[in-house]
């Protein structure tokens, strides 16, 4: 007997998609998806099309000023990110530090990378209100729960011999952390930073726009105002500033990693 | 110098690891301990630079202002200021790879150097310079800018011993210096801690008696945590028979 069957196969594939379209059909029904609002949409498309394009190109030195204030945004929070990570990561390693802080850290750790960077950024606002600032807490929180981790996870894949071997010389505890710890897990938490730099860039965007300032908040206004082509040009200068900032955080990572390893 | 006084170490399970372990080292003593493996080699010199937890026993050691300080019952400041007069000699293994030979030789001097200097700048010039010289008795001198990542095993040994060399303790403690070596590297290494046991004692664990006979003034043989022979390096065949538990026809 042959182990297939052409028509069992054509029935599986059937059931298969079958089972996707209704899922789909479902779902869309709850997103109140209808051929009417897809028609009206579509219909408006080159209407659209002219009111979004072309960029206004004469507004493109306005641009300058929100997008650094972005880039500064995300700049601030991933080094403070960075930096907290490594008290945070040592109160999160098994090796450093006893269980009954070890695991409510990591807990911690665990609910702030649960949440949402846009729900933490409304709890800074309502605290330092609209601006780049809760931008910045926002973030650079949100760096800690994962830098966190990582330092963490980093700290409890070290070396023990080398720290022994500095308590040996009767060093003190911090400077068995500095010259034992540090330099191993340093150029892993700087690749993840520079990782985590290039996160924050797209969503210092999404968070301008929600009231973190910066060119979000252009494209935002610009939008409520109705000016649709200075949007366009505000979105084109987000497109540059990410595609950079992911250009050289995905460089620099390279090249750490390669020294890391000779 | 040194005095090891009945450790005993019970390991979780119930089993006696260290059972009474007595012996005393005197200035300008190399001392070499022997066992088999399980012996209990490593815990005893652990034990001494205060890095386990033990049931009872003490350790006594001469510290800088001349009296006896008891290692074993030592704290923080205290027990840190005897293990800065303790040289430990780890396999190389336990280096820090990432940083250059000399900054892991500077390592050894760690516990002299006041904590906000070690976070502002660490080491000094004048220690830098220090630390060459103390790779060039391990004749690793040429090698000390490397990444100590790079090193082979037996240069790794070096700098681990160059750094208890900087370190100047006034006792060095070496598990299995030479574990990792080829014979010609082997005899180097004891042939540098010979010399150097003269002005500050070396106590040091081998699988080697041949070569513990040629180089140590002492032996001490350990044998499922208790010591069963002290005395000179020239060990009779059943002296030998009896640390390392076979029958006398079988020891070399
Ligand atoms: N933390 C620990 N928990 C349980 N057992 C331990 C612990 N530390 C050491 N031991 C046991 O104590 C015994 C002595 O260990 P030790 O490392 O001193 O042996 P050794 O004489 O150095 O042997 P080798 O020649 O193989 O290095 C071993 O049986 C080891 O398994
Ligand atoms: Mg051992």
């Amino acid at each position: 007997m042959v182990p297939y069957s052409a028509r069992r196969q054509l029935v599986r594939r059937a059931v298969g998609f079958g089972l996707w379209l209704g899922l789909f059909l479902a779902a869309a029904a709850l997103c109140d998806l209808s051929p009417e609002i897809l028609k009206q949409g579509l219909g408006k498309a080159p209407q659209f099309a002219r009111e979004f394009f072309p960029p206004l190109w004469a507004a493109a030195d306005e641009m300058v000023e929100p997008l650094l204030s972005t880039l500064a945004l995300a700049s601030a929070a991933s080094l403070l990110g960075m930096l907290l990570a490594f008290p945070v990561g040592l109160a999160a390693a098994a090796n450093i530090v006893p269980v009954w802080l070890r695991l409510p850290v990591r807990i911690l750790l665990g609910a702030e990378r649960a949440l949402p960077e846009i729900l933490q950024l409304l709890f800074f606002v309502v605290a330092f209100g609209l601006g780049p600032f809760s931008g910045m807490c926002a973030l650079a929180f949100s760096s800690i729960g994962m830098l966190g981790k990582l330092v963490g996870d980093a700290i409890e894949d070290a070396d023990d011999k080398v720290l022994e071997s500095l308590k040996a010389t009767g060093a003190s505890f911090w400077q068995v952390i500095r010259y034992g710890l540090l330099p191993q897990v340093l150029p892993s938490l700087a690749a993840n930073a520079l990782f985590r730099f290039d996160v924050n860039v797209r969503s210092s965007v999404v968070l301008g726009a929600i009231g973190a300032g910066g060119i979000g908040a252009e494209i935002a206004r610009s939008m409520g105002m109705l000016q649709y082509n200075r949007a366009t040009m505000a979105v084109l200068g987000s497109l540059i500033l990410i595609y950079a900032a992911e250009t050289v955080s995905g460089q620099l990572r390279r090249r750490l990693l390669e020294d890391g390893r000779s | 110098m040194l005095v090891v006084d009945a450790l005993t170490k019970t390991v979780p399970g119930g089993r006696r690891v260290l059972d009474g372990v007595s012996f005393s080292v005197g200035a300008g003593e190399f001392v070499g301990i022997l066992g088999s493996s399980g012996a209990g080699k490593s815990l005893t010199l652990r034990a001494i630079s205060g890095l386990t937890e033990l049931d009872s026993g003490e350790v006594r050691f001469a510290c800088e202002d001349g009296t006896m300080c008891c290692v074993t019952r030592a704290r923080g400041k205290a027990l840190r200021a005897a293990r800065r007069q303790m040289g430990v000699i780890f396999q190389g293994l336990h280096l820090v790879k990432r940083m250059t030979v000399i900054e892991n030789v500077m390592m050894g001097r760690l516990g002299f150097i006041h904590p906000l200097r070690s976070w502002l700048y660490g080491f000094t010039d004048a220690e830098a310079r220090e630390a060459l010289e103390a790779l060039d008795q391990v004749s690793m001198k040429p090698l000390a800018g490397r990444i100590t990542g790079s090193l082979s095993g037996g240069e790794m040994q070096r700098v681990a011993i160059a750094r208890a060399i900087f370190q100047r303790p006034r006792l060095y403690l070496a598990d299995e210096p030479i574990a990792a070596l080829d014979p010609r590297n082997a005899e180097a290494i004891l042939n540098l801690l010979q010399p150097l046991s003269r002005h500050n004692p070396v106590v040091s664990t081998f699988h080697q008696p041949e070569l513990t006979r040629r180089f140590c003034t002492r032996v001490v043989g350990i044998r499922e945590g208790r010591v069963v022979y002290d005395g000179s390096p020239e060990l009779s065949r059943s002296e030998l028979a009896g640390i390392y538990g076979i029958r006398e026809a079988q020891a070399v």
